[in-house]
């Protein structure tokens, strides 16, 4: 889990700092996955360290992806309702 | 500004929770997958809502998909969409949805109310055509119609959102309600089909002379009502 949390946090990050704008909805599904398995992660105390990392990796990515995406969507437009 | 909201409503949050004693993993895992359910929803809601102006025959089209993507949110279609995801969480990890949901259901009016100035901002989500005090012109580069004057929508919800949150507040710490998200769903919708009212903006999906956010306030007020007089099934413990 805490791995995996790792691996899709870090992706999410690079997603966000690269092409948040095209695909910082796919960094940001690839966040919320490493969050929830982050959060799983950190209930096993063995595994805690690991799982951590990746919750706060992944916490960022989101971050990232969203102040991107939400940017650029704004700047092409096409936002009808909300 | 919906991500600022976020980040201090999630900090209010777990400061909360803390001082409570409560399980901060517990929380992340029902508001990740909220969210998963809130992204995926507000989209679908969306796609819904301006089927007809969908080019489907383009939609295999890269860019075409892209402009999609990029496009808009539908907040009803996230709500809805996040209130099934955080059921389905409840049910897998055996997490007491409501625990945390009365604690902390005050929270998401305060955020909503961040994105709303930041509708403000982008022009999106506007008024309709109103030359009384407090109209605003939006300008050439905003989503909103240039050069005319506009009631400003927005900051009505947005201050409405603020007195939702207060009243959820309020309503915990004094009158220590235990029906706090049935409350929610009550007042928000309330206010909601008010401000669909003033709402001028395309693409509303008008169903029998009612747009789709007045519809779905008008099911969250009857679910609200009934979660009240029957049980929740939200009651989940381990």
């Amino acid at each position: 889990m805490g791995i995996a949390s790792l691996v899709l946090g870090i992706i999410a990050i690079v997603i966000g700092i690269v092409s948040a704008g095209l695909f910082g909805w796919l960094g940001a599904i690839l966040a919320i996955i490493g969050i929830i398995l982050g959060a799983v992660g950190r209930k096993n105390p063995e595994k805690s360290g690991i799982s951590t990392a990746g919750l706060v990796c992944s916490i960022i990515g989101l971050i990232l992806c969203l102040i991107f995406y939400l940017a650029c969507a704004a700047c092409v437009g096409g936002l009808g309702t909300l | 500004m919906i991500v600022i909201g976020g980040l201090i409503a999630n900090i209010i949050a777990v400061a909360i929770l803390k001082k409570k004693k409560m399980d901060i993993n517990d929380f992340i895992i029902l508001e990740s997958f909220g969210l998963l359910g809130a992204f995926i929803g507000a989209k679908l809601l969306y796609i819904l809502v301006s089927a007809n102006d969908i080019q489907w025959s383009r939609i295999t089209e890269w860019s075409y998909l892209k402009s999609i993507m990029q496009g808009g949110f539908v907040f009803y279609g996230g709500f809805i969409g996040g209130i099934i995801m955080s059921f389905i969480a409840c049910r897998i990890f055996k997490i007491n949805f409501l625990s945390y949901a009365n604690e902390v259901v005050f929270l998401i009016p305060l955020a909503h109310a961040f994105g709303r100035v930041g509708c403000f901002m982008a022009g999106c989500c506007y008024g309709i055509p109103y030359d009384g005090p407090f109209s605003v012109v939006f300008p050439e580069n905003s989503f909103a119609i240039h050069g005319a004057k506009l009631f400003p929508v927005q900051l009505f919800e947005a201050v409405g959102l603020v007195f939702v949150s207060i009243i959820l507040l309020l309503s915990k710490k004094v009158l220590h309600n235990k029906y706090q998200i049935e409350l929610y769903f009550i007042i928000y919708g309330c206010l909601r089909f008010v401000t669909e009212a003033y709402r001028y903006d395309a693409a509303r999906g008008v169903f029998w002379g009612l747009s789709t956010s007045r519809w779905i306030s008008i099911l969250m007020i009857i679910i609200g009502l009934t979660f009240i007089i029957r049980k929740n099934p939200f009651h989940c413990t381990k």
